[in-house]
């Protein structure tokens, strides 16, 4: 899969939760997101395995607080081109 | 004379090579059954067989999610050993999935694999051909969420409901053959399978499913004696009943 620009990676994380793209930005954060509670974790893990190939622990993601933080490990696993 | 004894009648068991399927193997050979033990792992059968007291048994590799090999394939064994008595459909899959993330093809897998094989077993060991004459005895293993739901288990809990409900008219149609056809429902049992579902959630999440077990959890062989008891030609008398064995998590 060719990397995601910022902006289709933000649009992931918008699907991924149902929010509005408007919404989410890379300073939103977790509590600004309704569907991310402990089961918008596991949403999110199953995501980025079956779209990215990435497995994180669940202590990793769980530690999640913002948007960045979500987007910096798509661009630490190569699938967010660097801005 | 024991109050459960299988005299030698032969058992079809899936999901043998670990976990519940493996303890309810070992329970049921440790009574007299002969036993048709069933999986996909020939290392992990071979652990199992081990294990077993001196009564008879075969080991049949077989993918379960390929649902068209399985009536051959048990047609096959049962010419070779003989009429078969019963059926331990304790082969399944769980995962915890949250609705908005579910995929359709693992839904359908895990359909295949926790309820429609199992179906055609019965369907395969119930054949005038294949079942003793005298009668016998199925069991689905389902689980405490085709009681009561938990968030993630949408799929798994549509599974094993639909056991339930397959297991009371199954009964009722082969209660003039005396086949009686029951399930067991456990609570939290730590396998190989509830682990591996289990490493997605926290260790908060984990306590607090465990603290829901007032008795604590349970153990592989907490639900085999279970399932030794129903599937036991000793328990003539019950059929159509979903045992629930879940420490109290039911129970509040």
């Amino acid at each position: 899969m060719a990397q995601m620009t910022m902006s289709e990676a933000l649009k992931w994380v918008a699907d991924l939760f149902e929010e509005p793209l408007d919404n989410i930005n890379p300073l939103t954060s977790r509590e600004e997101i309704d569907a991310w509670d402990s089961l918008g974790t596991l949403s999110l893990l199953a995501g980025l395995d079956e779209n990215f190939d990435i497995r994180l622990p669940i202590e990793q993601s769980s530690a999640f607080r913002t948007v960045g933080d979500i987007l910096e490990v798509l661009r630490q696993h190569g699938q967010l081109m660097n801005q | 004379m024991a109050f459960i004894d299988f005299q030698e009648k032969w058992i079809v068991v899936t999901g043998a090579s670990s976990g519940i399927g493996r303890a309810i193997s070992i329970e049921l050979s440790r009574n007299r059954a002969n036993l048709i033990l069933i999986g996909r792992d020939h290392d992990r059968l071979m652990e199992t067989a081990a294990s077993l007291g001196s009564s008879s048994h075969h080991l049949l590799l077989l993918d379960l999610n390929k649902l068209s090999t399985i009536n051959e394939k048990i047609m096959e064994l049962s010419r070779s050993v003989g009429r078969l008595y019963g059926l331990c459909h304790a082969a399944g899959v769980v995962e915890t999935r949250p609705l908005n993330s579910l995929k359709i093809d693992g839904f359908q897998e895990m359909l295949d694999l926790n309820l429609i094989s199992g179906i055609e077993l019965a369907r395969t060991i119930t054949h005038r051909n294949v079942a003793e004459q005298g009668g016998g005895s199925i069991l689905f293993i389902s689980s405490v969420y085709s009681h009561v739901g938990a968030p993630g288990q949408v799929c798994y809990s549509a599974t094993k409901g639909a056991i339930s409900a397959a297991v009371r008219s199954m009964a009722l149609e082969l209660a003039r053959r005396k086949i009686r056809v029951n399930s067991l429902s456990p609570g939290l049992v730590h396998t190989p399978m509830t682990s591996a579902a289990m490493g997605l959630l926290s260790d908060q999440q984990i306590k607090d499913i465990e603290d829901a077990h007032p008795l604590g959890t349970g153990t592989p062989e907490d639900v085999a004696r279970a399932a030794a008891f129903l599937l036991a030609p000793q328990s003539a008398w019950i059929t159509g009943i979903d045992l629930v064995i879940d420490g109290g998590y039911t129970a509040k």
